[in-house]
């Protein structure tokens, strides 16, 4: 008998809800403006698509956060993580509140301390880094989350010949009862190599240990796996006091909490179901607490959380480009929004909404982007009002990563704009033009003509 | 015997202040020019200077022999009675071995009723001021009456005589001098008056005397002039003339009378200087009227009229039914108005609260005062000094939604803390939490924690989430220790903590006022740090966080020895200085070599110096400057401010002239500010620098600046520079090589 192909199971929810006597009353409420300004005025004077941002809400939501854990731990530091967010006006947004920086990069590094972060803040983090950035790290005090061993070796050799210390973390991967484990990053608690490498360090001079670090996921709906993290780092804490009688100055807990978008293939929608900062604090700071480290050394949370914190401030907005109806009968809607612009799209289903008021009848539509793509798709089913050319769109929740992690591609990227808390508009980066394009490009002398006439 | 010399020789130190400060004493003094002074004016009766003196060496050798208090000894409380008591008989009688004998009986004497009295008026808080002087004079002088062998000394009568014998011709030609100047009458008389103290009747003397008084204390000397002033105007209103003999040889009651209620058992103010302008006519009338009686048993009444109105004045102040700080009673005595005053001063300025348990808030991060005390709702009356806590968020709302549940409010559910150490001497934890807008009047306090921190105070966490109580009675809790949950139970309308200290260990006890230790108030750059306040109604108060580093660096534990090293004049001085505690539980740094004493207090998160003992010039004393505060918190730039009493930094010459006003008006000021400069890491540091400095004002205006440079390391104090002007001096941690 032939293997049947496996397709990955999907349920969805069916969004037409429970028929009263007024017939169906799914209707979409549209978002007509941001922070008191609207959104005809942002397409308006800044053109279309616009990213928006608001900062108020960032800072409304780094305060929730910061509260949420404070107010049950009293040591608790936040430090931005700039993958999430590097434009430098949401860096310096965050840096205000207090927040360190966390990179993960020399070029995140260099953009951090371009910033006016003092070396001392920042939380070097990942796979990658070269001896010249741990040079400079190490140099500027700032915390470096070791990675690897190679990346043990590498220290161990700089820190060899200066009289500088290297203030290290290890990054661990452990298994918090939570599926997928990620173990690509850091070494691993459960083996033992997470205290191999504690030892090593430990013994090794030059190395100064402050912190312990994991960061068991992403997008993790589960609170109760933090606890359990919590409780493994908080062991090893004591364990390292046990033996070389040393305090652990931090805990860094990463990041990973989820924001309130919808996962493809969720059954719910994100806002039902994802916790919120008090889940996670609660969870955090209970297993601190009951942990057996000393009541004297309770070392410092780290968090580095970015997707929660930024994904509710970021919206962006849009235009229709033309309205089709497919061969097989469906409706489909091209935006002037790609992927290239909204690269969460590929996981999140991005509640999208018309931006005036539209007609209540409503109907199951495809989205489509601009691109000359076929993979140009930013809802593959949803039910949409009818709407003109030329009317705006906009996908809210749109904060993290998608601009660090946008394409430049087919198109120019165009302008990102900040409300502040006064309800001012600034633009915080312009769109790029061809100028922008061509300047990194260098063309051979012979192909500077387009006659070819050699 | 041997026992007696070895005890006196440990003692030296002791025995010669003794001697010494028995002279001051009489004017309630322990400065030593003073006393030499008076120790000289003395011996211009040379026998009768004697023995004064031999009075004074007996009632120190026998106190020490029956091992009486050593420092009281020491301040020459004991001894001043029995030196008055030797000079009053010693000008009497003429110098024999009977008188010899009779002295040193008189000072035993004397001593025994110096001790009875401070047994049985002292436990009222009352000096037997000269009582025992005059209990010693009387029976002496009467019981002398029978003695044959005393002979009536006629020295007093042939005073140049005996001045040639001194002084040669030279001290007679002075002597005459002052007695013949052309001086008013009442300069005169307010001269011979002071002399009359020493049982002498010279112009000389009492210059002398009054002298060492304005070297001892301007306010003493003001108020010396004023009593005698005030009596002369009495005198003259009443039309009797105190120039007269009779009059003068008591004049000195006005005196006394004037700078004991003036400035010395009362802090010196305007209201002291009224109560002496009314009391001095007392003690005029009271010595007509006793004169009349003691002339029929032919005795002097002396300074009977000084001990009583002062003693009934000091008695009936202890029944007022408030305190005053307007009219104070001196509770340290450092036996100087001036000092008694700055004290006074300063203390108002830096222990607002003086009996403080070191209260940190009870829960984590920032809560805002939803009703402070006085509230407007239940914070009344005797439970007035109260608290409620809330969490709110930026738009200063409790709760997140409707708030129509507790579990919207932000407080609800979060940890409550230890504020203190102590004992948990109540818990109840049945009260179920109330439905939002809903009160049970029937369990008023809801679930409560009472904690006992010493046996006057108490607080009381009340509202509590019903089953989160992790405590039972009995427990010991440390600071910071988590207790419980933020709940809605009892009469809480909406989720928030309750929390007051009170005397008493019951629930419903009223409260008592009991300031925070630190604390941070409000945000972000805003946000400053308190210490010792009391959080206000709206405020968005946390704690501060306590630095390792600094805590460690100023927890100095009796027993232990710094040791320091510093160079002056290319030589290398070590420093060594103990940390010690006395009888009374003061610790105090004290330097080895010069025995200077440094008294510090340590109290949750604050370090402080409260009073400095010994020569200023000491690098202890410095040191007591430069840290006279510190805060073991770290934040960096934190200012943290405070002031220094007057006598301890202030250039002597202006506080001289400062001195004769400072009962009315202050218009000197000594600040201190310590700034918290820097730390070589965020997270562990291991090094850490601090700035402080002193400076003296005049009427606001800056006369001059030391500024002070203290290095914290793992080990402690690494090194503490002095910079005054050009100057500087550096002390260096001694290193101990050998480990």
């Amino acid at each position: 008998m032939q293997k049947i192909p496996y397709e990955k199971p999907v349920i969805n929810r069916i969004n037409a809800g429970v028929p009263d006597k007024f017939g169906m009353k799914s209707r979409i409420q549209p978002i007509t403006q941001i922070d008191d300004v609207t959104v005809r005025d942002l397409v308006q004077q800044y053109g279309s698509p616009l990213y928006v941002l608001s900062e108020k809400t960032i800072r409304n939501t780094y305060k929730k956060a910061v509260d949420a854990f404070k107010t049950r731990y009293p040591k608790v530091q936040f430090a931005w993580s700039y993958k999430t967010n590097y434009l430098n006006a949401v860096c310096q947004v965050f840096h205000q509140e207090g927040s360190w920086a966390e990179v993960v990069s020399g070029f995140e590094y260099e953009k951090a301390i371009a910033n006016g972060v003092p070396g001392e803040k920042i939380i070097f983090n990942g796979p990658d880094k070269t001896r010249k950035d741990l040079t400079v790290a190490i140099d500027n005090g700032s915390l470096i989350h070791i990675d690897h061993l190679d990346e043990f070796y590498e220290i161990a050799s700089i820190v060899k010949n200066s009289d500088k210390k290297a203030k290290v973390a290890i990054r661990i991967n452990l298994d918090a009862g939570i599926y997928p484990q990620w173990f690509r990053f850091g070494f691993n608690f459960e083996n033992g190599e997470a205290w191999n490498a504690i030892n090593k360090i430990m013994q090794t001079p030059g190395f100064e240990l402050q912190g312990l670090h994991t960061h068991i996921g992403t997008y993790i709906i589960s609170p109760q796996a933090y606890g359990i993290a919590t409780t493994k780092l908080a062991q090893l804490t004591v364990r390292i006091h046990h033996k070389y009688n040393h305090h652990i100055q931090y805990i860094d807990m990463g990041g990973g909490f989820a924001s309130k978008n919808t996962l493809k293939g969720a059954y719910l929608p994100g806002t039902d179901t994802c916790p919120g900062f008090d889940d996670y604090a609660e969870h955090i700071t209970e297993a601190l607490h009951n942990s057996d480290i000393p009541y004297d050394h309770m070392p410092t949370l780290f968090l580095e959380t970015g997707r929660a914190l930024i994904d509710d401030a970021g919206f962006l907005l849009g235009s229709v480009i033309a309205n089709k109806r497919l061969p097989d009968g469906r409706k489909a809607l091209i935006i002037d929004i790609g992927i290239n612009l909204l690269f969460t799209s590929f996981w999140y289903e991005h509640n999208i909404v018309p931006a005036q008021h539209t007609q209540l009848d409503m109907e199951n539509t495809t989205i489509y982007g601009p691109l000359c793509m076929n993979i140009d798709i930013i809802r593959e089913a949803i039910n949409f009002p009818v709407m003109e050319k030329g009317e705006h769109v906009v996908i809210n929740r749109i904060g993290a990563y998608n601009m660090t992690q946008w394409l430049q591609f087919i198109n120019y990227r165009p302008k990102v704009v900040m409300i502040d808390t006064k309800g001012n508009t600034h633009i915080v980066r312009e769109e790029e033009t061809s100028e922008t394009m061509n300047q990194l490009d260098r063309v051979p002398e012979h192909l500077k003509s387009v006659n070819n006439d050699h | 015997m041997n026992q007696i010399i070895i005890n006196i020789r440990e003692n030296r130190v002791h025995f010669w202040d003794s001697i010494l400060n028995s002279y001051s004493q009489i004017f309630f003094s322990t400065h030593k020019s003073f006393a030499i002074l008076i120790m000289l004016v003395s011996f211009i009766d040379i026998y009768t200077g004697l023995m004064g003196a031999l009075a004074v060496i007996t009632t120190s050798l026998a106190a020490f022999s029956l091992n009486l208090n050593k420092p009281t000894i020491a301040k020459g409380l004991f001894g001043f009675n029995g030196l008055l008591v030797g000079l009053g008989l010693g000008i009497y009688y003429t110098l024999s071995w009977h008188l010899v004998f009779i002295i040193i009986l008189s000072a035993i004497f004397t001593l025994l009723v110096s001790v009875s009295l401070q047994g049985v008026i002292g436990k009222y808080h009352l000096p037997y001021l000269s009582v025992p002087f005059l209990l010693g004079m009387w029976t002496f002088t009467i019981a002398a009456k029978h003695f044959e062998a005393l002979g009536i000394s006629e020295r007093g009568i042939y005073y140049m005589n005996e001045l040639y014998v001194v002084g040669g011709h030279s001290l007679v030609k002075v002597y005459e001098f002052f007695n013949q100047a052309e001086i008013p009458s009442i300069i005169k008389s307010y001269f011979i008056s002071l002399s009359a103290i020493l049982f002498q009747y010279n112009v000389l003397s009492g210059f002398i005397i009054a002298v060492g008084l304005l070297l001892f204390s301007r306010i003493a000397f003001v108020l010396s002039i004023l009593g005698f002033s005030i009596a002369f105007g009495f005198y003259n209103m009443i039309d009797a003339n105190i120039t007269m003999i009779e009059y003068s040889y008591i004049g000195f009651n006005y005196i006394l009378t004037s700078i004991a209620i003036g400035g010395f058992f009362l802090i010196p103010s305007a209201r002291s200087f009224i109560s002496v302008v009314l009391l001095v006519p007392l003690v005029a009338i009271l010595s007509i009227s006793l004169s009349t009686i003691f002339y029929y048993y032919h005795l002097a009444i002396y300074s009977l009229p000084f001990n009583a109105v002062v003693l009934l004045f000091l008695y009936v102040l202890k029944f007022r039914m408030t305190y005053s700080e307007k009219l104070t009673e001196v509770y340290f005595q450092y036996n100087s108005p001036e000092k008694n005053l700055y004290t006074f001063v300063n203390n108002k300025q830096r222990y607002k609260h003086l009996d403080y348990i070191p209260l940190k808030l009870p829960f984590m991060g920032k809560w805002t005062v939803s009703q402070g005390h006085d509230g407007d709702y239940t914070h009344q009356n005797q439970w007035r000094h109260a608290w409620d806590f809330v969490i709110t968020n930026i738009e200063g709302k409790q709760f997140r939604g409707e708030g129509n549940y507790v579990e919207d409010y932000y407080c609800f559910n979060k940890p409550i803390t230890a504020p203190a150490d102590g004992t948990i001497e109540e818990v109840v934890n049945y009260v179920d939490d109330n439905i939002i807008g809903n009160i049970n009047l029937e369990h008023n306090w809801g679930n409560t924690i009472i904690i006992k921190h010493d046996d006057e105070t108490y607080s009381k966490l009340s509202h509590l989430k019903k089953d989160s109580i992790k405590v039972k009675k009995g427990d010991n809790v440390s600071t910071g220790q988590i207790l419980a949950k933020c709940g809605n139970s009892g009469r809480s309308p909406y989720p928030h903590l309750h929390f007051q200290v009170q005397a008493t260990p019951y629930i419903g006890s009223g409260t008592l006022l009991m300031p925070f230790s630190n604390y941070m108030v409000g945000e972000g750059e805003n946000a400053s740090l308190k210490s010792l306040q009391v959080p206000q109604h709206g405020e968005t108060i946390a704690n501060s966080e306590t630095n390792h580093l600094l805590a460690s660096a100023f927890n100095f534990i009796p027993g232990q020895t710094l040791e320091f090293e510093t160079i002056n004049n290319n030589k290398k001085i070590d420093l060594v200085w103990n940390v010690k505690i006395n009888s009374i539980n003061l610790t105090y740094l004290e330097c080895r070599k010069t025995k200077a004493k440094a008294y510090f207090d340590c109290k949750g998160d604050l370090f402080y110096f409260t009073h400095f003992e010994g020569k200023k010039n000491n690098l202890l004393h410095d040191f007591f400057i430069g840290c006279f505060k510190v805060q073991k918190c770290f934040y960096p730039d934190y200012i943290l401010k405070d002031y220094i009493p007057l006598h301890q930094i202030f250039p002597r010459k202006i506080l001289w002239l400062h001195d004769f006003t400072s009962p009315f008006i202050q218009w000197a000021t000594s600040s201190f500010r310590v700034n918290y400069s820097s730390s070589n890491d965020l997270l562990n540091p291991t090094e850490i620098e601090l700035n402080s400095s002193y400076q003296n004002y005049i009427f606001k205006k800056k006369i001059n600046q030391t500024n002070y440079s203290i290095k914290i390391d793992t080990l402690g104090i690494k090194k503490f520079s002095i910079m005054s002007g050009e100057q500087l001096r550096v002390i260096i941690r001694k290193e101990n090589h050998e480990a």
